[in-house]
């Protein structure tokens, strides 16, 4: 269908001031759960402190107010845990464009039910790791993390509000320039607006207290359209110059993006000789596999005698990481999970989305985006 | 065969290329003794593990041979492993291993004129790039051991 788009706000006062951009997203979960469309909505909440987004399964719509609210700092990913854990339920679930993605890539392995599934996408300009919002916050900001109540990202600026009130911003460009900021992955991630979830909603040209929403599915459309009947959301059409204006960040955050590909997976691209040394850490823990969105295989390859050296600890990357690579690398949603959980350091999301950038550039397939398996599984003569 | 020479080895699919290489044989065509072919039933049967492991057991090229597009026996098998074939062409320079070290080709059972060349070739090209030294040191150790 083509997309359309629109203003939208809660009816509900409580969740209009405490969501975020007038509570719009909590408002459709609270419908969706109060009509029984679906039995729970996964999403995030606040854990410990602002720096702890954990995710949540909220079974009963009172407690949507408790999930209101947007958090940068958390690099987590939905696609697995619905997958492993939740396929009997039907679910609503907030996704930024990489769950998307990788809901995507398993709802085509038949790992997911896509029609026992919402999916409330959320613009996403990048998330933080919990550790490096709170050194940079000690670094450039001179406050105490712990006492930060809010923390907002908009126009370019990581902005954070102390428990007076008083706002405090740095220019995100400076603080990655010093190895801070955005995760690496999300600096050089192209999807910033989840165009492959059912609803797109986020802050960029709305107006204050209201979320932009771009509708761009069937079952998307009909969502906000019940939900606009039933009461709980109010809608309105944004001006042609806020349509413009999103399309301009939009825009702007893609070609940094590319920038920061081209830098991260081009430029500054770690040598054979480093990714010797790389490999030699490797502990075969299999961590980056467990954290895999796509890895989904009840037997593993990885596991099997055929591969394993008797007595080597580390693993040679040909028949570890590259035997991963050839299950996985070209379906790569960049979601940095394998680089982020990794307890030596080594930087897998780097090669692994470079494999996905090439596999790109020769067959046209995007991992997450393309509605199709990527052409490897095709049984076409072609 | 002295440790200089290099080490290839060639995956055959059993109705075309390994038949190509039989009739290489019976004709008495000359080709470098390099490759060591082990026969498989499809090329659409080999998978890149396969190829990695390989390299990883030392061999210095890996060739692998199917049948013409159009003539599998199973239909649409060599479509598959010539997707996954250019795969692994990418793939294999990440690990520092160059392309040229890994070939494919579609060879009929009765080109057996053509199994031979492509041999020669080969094994010229993997003569002309020496032997594979791994820089990831678990390998050469153990090269060293096999030397």
């Amino acid at each position: 269908m083509e997309s359309q788009f629109l203003l939208a706000k809660a009816k509900d006062e409580e969740i209009a001031t405490k969501g975020e951009c007038g509570g719009a997203v909590s408002a459709l979960f609270k419908y969706l759960l109060d009509q029984d469309l679906v039995d729970g909505v996964l999403t995030l909440t606040r854990g410990e402190d602002i720096y702890d987004g954990i995710p949540i399964l909220v079974e009963d719509s009172k407690d949507i107010i408790s999930t209101c609210g947007s958090l940068h700092c958390a690099p987590t990913m939905f696609g697995d845990l619905i997958s492993k854990y939740l396929t009997d339920m039907r679910l609503a679930v907030s996704v930024k464009p990489c769950d998307a993605m990788a809901i995507n890539e398993l709802i085509k392995r038949h790992q997911i039910n896509e029609d026992n599934l919402y999916k409330i996408g959320l613009n996403c300009g990048g998330a933080v790791m919990p550790i490096s919002a709170q050194k940079m916050i000690e670094m450039f900001y001179d406050v105490d993390p712990s006492e930060v109540v809010k923390e907002e990202i908009d126009k370019g600026k990581f902005i954070i509000e102390l428990e007076d009130g008083t706002h405090k911003s740095v220019e995100i460009d400076e603080l990655e320039e010093k190895g801070f900021g955005r995760r690496i992955n999300c600096q050089r991630c192209e999807l910033k607006i989840p165009r492959n979830a059912d609803l797109a909603c986020g802050n960029w040209g709305a107006e204050p207290g209201w979320t932009f929403i771009e509708v761009v599915t069937e079952k998307g459309a009909k969502l906000l359209n019940d939900a606009k009947k039933g009461g709980y959301i109010e809608v309105k059409t944004p001006s042609q110059k806020a349509i413009t204006i999103r399309g301009k960040i939009e825009n702007a955050m893609i070609k940094l993006a590319q920038k920061y590909q081209e830098k991260y997976l081009e430029e500054n691209y770690p040598d054979i000789e480093n990714w010797d040394e790389y490999w030699n850490r490797c502990i075969k823990c299999y961590a980056c596999r467990d954290a895999c969105s796509l890895c989904f295989c009840k037997e593993c390859d990885l596991e099997k005698e055929f591969y394993n050296d008797e007595d080597a600890i580390v693993p040679d990357p040909l028949t570890f990481q590259g035997v991963r690579m050839s299950h996985v690398c070209f379906s790569c949603v960049n979601c940095g999970q394998c680089e982020d959980v990794c307890p030596m350091e080594i930087p897998l999301a780097h090669i692994f989305h470079r494999m996905q950038k090439k596999y790109r550039d020769k067959t046209g397939f995007i991992a997450g985006v393309s509605e199709e398996l990527p052409p490897l599984y095709s049984p076409e003569k072609e | 065969m002295s440790s200089e020479e290099p080490k290839i080895l060639g995956f055959c699919c059993n109705w075309c290329c390994y038949g190509g290489a039989d009739t290489a044989g019976t004709a008495r065509m000359q080709y470098p003794p390099n490759v060591r072919v082990l026969r498989v039933m499809c090329s659409g049967r080999i998978n890149p593990a396969m190829v990695l492991k390989a390299f990883k057991e030392g061999a210095d090229g890996v060739f692998v041979g199917g049948c013409h597009m159009g003539d599998c026996h199973y239909d649409a098998g060599n479509y598959k492993w010539n997707r996954r074939a250019k795969f692994i062409e990418d793939l294999l320079p990440e690990f520092g291993i160059p392309k040229e070290r890994f070939r494919f080709e579609w060879i009929s059972a009765s080109e057996g004129e053509k199994f031979q060349k492509t041999m020669e070739e080969f094994t010229n090209t993997i003569k002309s790039l020496g032997p594979l030294h791994r820089s990831f040191p678990k390998v050469s150790k153990k090269a060293q051991i096999a030397n």
